[in-house]
Parts: C-alpha cells; structure tokens; sequence
C-alpha cells in the first residue's frame, strides 16, 4: 500500500517503546511479566504464520494481522482476550482489511489441525464473536503500513537487490515480526535496520549509500541493535520458559 | 432532552429516533447523541447470512474513513458494536445533492453549480492524496449538511491503491457514471475514474438529469461516444489494447455546447477536460480545482447560501412520486451497485484474483501522486517469500555474536 504514511492514523498510533512494554493489570496479578508477554506474543506471531501458511495468504496480510494482535495487547490483558483465540481472529480480521478474505470455518479447520488440545480449539461464532472485541480495542483502526515496499525500493536504490541481500534481509524483516518493532517504529526505518545487520553481515560497505539517506542513523542503528538482541535471547529461550508463561496465564485467580 | 425514553438508548449514549433510510448493508438511523447534543446518523450494519463477520463493505468504509478527515468528506465518529451488530454514527447530513438536482422547485444558478462542484472536487482531490479511490461516485452519494456542505459519502467501494495501475475489479460505479476505461475492462486504473464520474455530475448538475443513461455496458459506451465522438487510438492509444475493447462504429461528435447550452465557456473547457477518453490525459481532481472555471466569476456561491430542499430530508418515499421530476431517475435500484471483490467468499477465486493483483503492481513511473517518505511503491512479487515463512530466526547464534561485534565498533553511543 502507499499513501502517505507521515498523515495515517499508524504514524500517529507509534508508541514509546515504555507503552509497549507493558503487562496489563489482570495478568500482572497472575504474576504474568512483561518478558512473558514477549515470549507469548512471539510464539502468536509464529502461530498466525503457520495459520497464514495453510490458508495461503500473502505476507502482508500476516504482517497486518501481526500488528493488529501486538496492537490489542498494549490496552487489553491476556487474560480477558486469550491469545490462543485473538490470534486466529486477528487473521480473519487482517484477511478482509487487505482486501483478500479467509474464510472463518477455513481457519477453525486449520486450528483443529494444528491443536490438538481442546482449550485451543476455536469455533467459528468464538472468532466471530472476538473480531467484534479486537475492533474495538483497536479503536477500528486497521491502516498498517510495513517495511516490505521500502525494504524492496531501498535495496533497489542501493543496487543490493541481488538475490542474496534480498532473500537475507527480507527474512529479517520476517522475523521483526516476531518483536514489537512495527509499533515503536516507522516502518521505514525498520526496513533500513534490516539492511543494515545484512550489509554488515555479508560484508557489504554501503556506508556511503546510508549517509546519503537523509534519516536518523542512530536510530536505524538502535533498531537494529534491537533486532540484534531479539537473536541473541532466542537462544537462551526455553520451551520450559514458553510453557511456563502459558501456565501463568492459564492460572484462575 | 428533558424526557428521555432510555429503552432508546444504545451504547449508553445515542438516542434512536426515526429510520433515515435504508442502504445494501443496513439501516439508517437518526439519533442524538447526549454526549454532544450533536444529530447522528448511525448505521447499523446488518450481520452477513453466510457467517462472515463484520460485513466486508463496512469494514472497507470504517477503514477508510478512519484514515480520511477532511471537511469536505463524511465524519466517521464513532463505532461501537451492540446487540452483536455493529454500529457505525456518522454525522448527520440533511439531504444529498441527488435530491437537490431532482428537485423542480430548486434553481441552480451558475454560482451554485460551481460552489457544489468545487465542494466534491475538494472531497475527491484529498481521497486520491491520500490514494484512496471513491469509485461510486454519484449525487446520492453527495451528502449535504445543515450549512450546506457538500461531502462525499459511501466508501463501501472505495479503495488504497497502492499504486496507479494495480489492478482492480472494473465493476464499480452506478453504470452512468463509469469512465470509458471501465467499460472496455480496464483492471488496471487510477484516480481518472472518479473524475470521469464528477464529470457526469458536473453535467448532471447544469442539465439537471442524469448525463449519460446507458441501459447496459455496450449502450453505455455509445452513449459516451454519441457525446463525445467515436474514441480513436490516436486520442487514446492504449485504448485498443483494453480487455474488452470492440470496435465501435465511428461517430462524430456534436459540438460540446450543443449538449450544455446554458454552460458557460470555462465550465465547458473543465468538462471537456473531465471527459477526455485517455485516463493518462484526463484532468486530475486538483488540475480541475486550478482551472479558471473556479476563479472567474461568478465566484461560487457560499455554502450556506446554497438552495436547498424546503423540508428537511424529504423522505424516501415521495423522493419516487412521479409527479416530482419525472426526467430525472436514478438506474434501478438493485443494479444501482455492482459488488466488487466476491472473490474473498469464493476461496479460490481469491487465489487467482491475488496474483492477478500482484501481476498488475508495477513501477508508478509519473509519479504524479508521490508521497513523502513512504516513497512509491515497486512492484516484486514477493509471494514466494510469502508462502515460506521462515519458522526459525534467519541467523544463527555464531554468526550472531560476529555481527553483533562489527555493529558495536561501528556504533557511536549517543551519551
Ligand atoms: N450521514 C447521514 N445523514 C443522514 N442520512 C443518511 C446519512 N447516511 C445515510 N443516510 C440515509 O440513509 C440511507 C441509506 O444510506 P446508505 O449509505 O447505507 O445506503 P444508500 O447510499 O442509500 O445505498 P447504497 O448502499 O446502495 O449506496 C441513505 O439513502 C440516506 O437517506
Ligand atoms: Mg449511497
């Protein structure tokens, strides 16, 4: 999508980052941290691929829906908007709003498919039901504009577009996906992070294209310390941590 | 508001009062709202039969509209769901110009004409700013409030195009004011064809009926060239290369004057302008805002001068009295809109329309509508990448800390 980005009601929803990261006070009560949050939100974000995986659905709407689940969890708890339902419903919801609809009964077949654990089984009037509720705490805001377009016009200016860069760079970007970069930032920006770690990775000195760009490079390079930092803890990330931020959540107070 | 009857009250704030109309997707109803004492008109959108959700067309509407501020286009205030129905409150508008122009007791003077066109060429000139197209423009879309604003209405159809020649669906439009290009099954179009329809409600506004009423596709098309003169590919030269593109017997075309005695030279010239066949030649929305039509007198009349109907929203129901402007009809109700995007119900149909729509995206190469920063976008078909997520972070730990050393000597700490 183009339009202009600097009017949208995205560029005026950025957050700071301190409004992101935080716990809503129901799930504070379950001892639920804000590291919890992150480790939730990335295995939905995972979970909303592999959904998109099976109803084949274009990047974008992923990203959309993506944005749409890591949006709802800056004002609503976990606790009352259960992940497990939101993110399938954040699909649909995204599936419509980038014009290139699923089928609700198409996604409840591929939840079933992936779970097969009762608790996570969704029917349709539950994602039906929660897309009115994921409406309203996204203030029906549903413009989201991503890094992909920048991403592929920036490799182009810079002559980078090579397969390599391309391919290496765009999975990046894939994977800030998986972190709530597109809330705090403008996805321009993110986009130029992504080049950076993969010029630097595939020992491409392009110092002087970036210093031609009129853009803040402390803060590309912030970014992409960020994204840099999401790698280095995917390490240390445990199922038995993943589990035990679910059981938090599953906790009944 | 002193006696408020509260079973009428929904979402704790608006006060129902009586059914405004009915749309494709729902009722219209008036209500106050005692937050502001403001006049609402709210929306309530009917649940799809097929469990689809919120209805796709209203989704499209509140998406736009959440997006488009601007005074000379409808007010989205608020939305809020209830009794499982979603509701959306849009500002109240007294009447829309359709009522206006049908209207035998109303006299539009020159000045009046032009301040109404200015008004919905300020509306259509901020959407395709903001790359959004209307594509169901028409007078009964043309809202028009208390102090006489005109604002355009009805996104249902509307929509971001990403760039000027993605392709789309070409059945959009009531079919009288489809641009050519529609009509010979043009996927690939830009902002020219809400143009084209303000071009046909420019004409309808001095003729005081509609311009061209076409009884189908084929007629429509010959009445265009009836008016205009067979298109040639000399004028329009990818005109022979559209998707349903037939010949059409050559006519000439009578002299444009003939067609709008009563218009004067420099709103000729701006409809001549409105009507060219090549949408790449076509005057934009703010082109047609700079023309001397604006700026030579008379100078359009002020919005709250404006003539309007006596009785406030006359209802639906006399709107079809046949006593009243019997020239002037809209298309018949139910082919009034053609629904665009089925696709998304269809499953496969979807498939095949995404990459039809990924084929179509190509370079904007005139960059006429550029924005800022978010530069225009190119065109790579990325759906390989698409259908392979990958699962796993692209980098592994080794070469993690690696890089993560050549960034921190590079990088220079703010402090
Ligand atoms: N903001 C408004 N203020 C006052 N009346 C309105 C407003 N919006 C709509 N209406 C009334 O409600 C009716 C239904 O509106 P709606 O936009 O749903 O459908 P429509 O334009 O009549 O038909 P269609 O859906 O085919 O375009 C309109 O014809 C109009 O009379
Ligand atoms: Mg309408």
């Amino acid at each position: 999508m183009a339009a202009n980005f600097w009017t949208s009601s995205h560029y005026k929803q950025l957050l700071d980052q301190e409004d992101v990261d935080v716990a809503q006070p129901l799930d504070r009560e379950k001892g639920i941290t804000v590291e919890d949050y992150k480790l939730i939100k990335m295995q939905m974000s995972n979970y909303i691929s592999k959904l998109a995986q099976h109803v084949k659905v274009r990047q974008r709407v992923v990203a959309t829906a993506v944005t749409y689940m890591r949006r709802c969890y800056t004002r609503k708890s976990m606790t009352e908007y259960d992940p497990h339902l939101v993110a399938p419903t954040c699909l649909y919801l995204a599936s419509k709003a980038e014009e290139s609809t699923v089928q609700a009964r198409l996604l409840v077949f591929y939840i079933k498919k992936i779970y097969s654990d009762e608790k996570y089984r969704y029917e349709v009037k539950d994602i039906l039901e929660m897309e009115m509720k994921i409406l309203e705490a996204l203030n029906y805001y549903l413009v989201v504009f991503h890094p992909y377009r920048s991403l592929v016009q920036f490799l182009q200016d810079a002559g980078m577009n090579d397969i390599n860069m391309t391919h290496l760079s765009w999975g990046i970007l894939n994977d800030t996906y998986k972190m709530d970069l597109i809330l705090v930032h403008p996805p321009h920006l993110i986009a130029l992070a992504c080049i950076y770690i993969a010029s630097v990775y595939r020992e491409k000195d392009n110092t002087a294209w970036f210093e031609e760009l009129r853009v803040d490079m402390n803060v590309v390079k912030n970014i992409s310390m960020e994204i840099l930092d999401f790698y280095e803890n995917q390490r240390l990330v445990s199922e038995e941590r993943i589990n035990a931020a679910f059981g938090k959540l599953a906790l009944k107070t | 508001m002193a006696e408020v009857d509260l079973s009428k009250k929904v979402a704790d704030r608006y006060l129902k009062r009586e059914v405004l109309g009915e749309g494709t997707y729902g009722v219209v109803y008036k209500a106050i709202d005692t937050k502001t004492g403001q006049t609402v008109a709210i929306k309530k959108i009917r649940l799809g039969k097929q469990k689809e959700g919120v209805n796709f067309t209203a989704l499209r509407e509140i998406k736009l509209l959440k997006e488009l501020k601007s005074p000379h286009i409808i007010e989205l205030i608020d939305a809020f769901p209830h009794k499982g129905n979603l509701h959306l409150v849009f500002e109240f508008m007294e009447t829309d110009l359709e009522t206006v122009i049908r209207n035998t007791n109303i006299f539009l003077s020159p000045a009046d004409i032009k301040s109404y066109m200015q008004m919905t060429l300020k509306g259509l000139a901020f959407c395709h700013k903001k790359w959004v197209l209307h594509r169901d423009m028409k007078p009964n879309n043309l809202l028009i409030g208390s102090h006489g604003q005109l604002k355009l209405a009805d996104f249902g159809l509307a929509r971001i195009f990403g760039s000027p020649d993605r392709r789309f669906t070409h059945q959009v439009f009531a079919r009288w004011y489809r641009a050519p290009e529609l009509l010979f099954g043009a996927k690939q179009y830009g902002a020219g064809v809400d143009v084209w329809a303000a071009g046909c409600i420019f004409a309808e506004l001095l003729n005081r009926r509609p311009f061209l009423q076409g009884s189908s596709d084929i007629d429509q098309l010959g009445k265009i060239f009836a008016a205009f003169g067979t298109a040639t590919p000399s004028q329009w030269p990818d005109l022979a290369y559209l998707p349903d593109y037939v010949e059409y017997q050559y006519v000439a075309a009578p002299p444009l004057r003939s067609l709008f005695p009563s218009a004067s030279d420099d709103a000729l010239d701006l409809l001549s302008k409105m009507f060219t066949y090549d949408p790449k030649a076509r005057i934009t929305a703010q082109q047609a805002l700079e023309h001397r039509y604006f700026s030579s007198a008379p100078l359009p009349t002020e919005p709250n001068k404006l003539p309007r109907p006596a009785t406030k929203r006359a209802s639906k129901a006399s709107d079809f009295n046949p006593q009243e402007g019997p020239t002037v009809l809209s298309p018949p109700r139910k082919t009034r809109r053609v629904m665009p995007d089925r696709e998304g119900f269809e499953g496969n149909a979807n498939r095949t329309d995404k990459i039809e729509e990924h084929a179509g995206e190509t370079k904007n190469a005139d960059g006429e509508i550029a924005g800022r920063n978010e530069q225009v976008p190119t065109s790579v078909d990325f759906s390989i990448f698409a259908a392979r997520p990958p699962s796993r972070p692209t980098i592994n730990s080794a070469d993690r800390s690696h890089l993560k050393r050549k960034l921190d000597l590079e990088f220079q700490h703010p402090e």
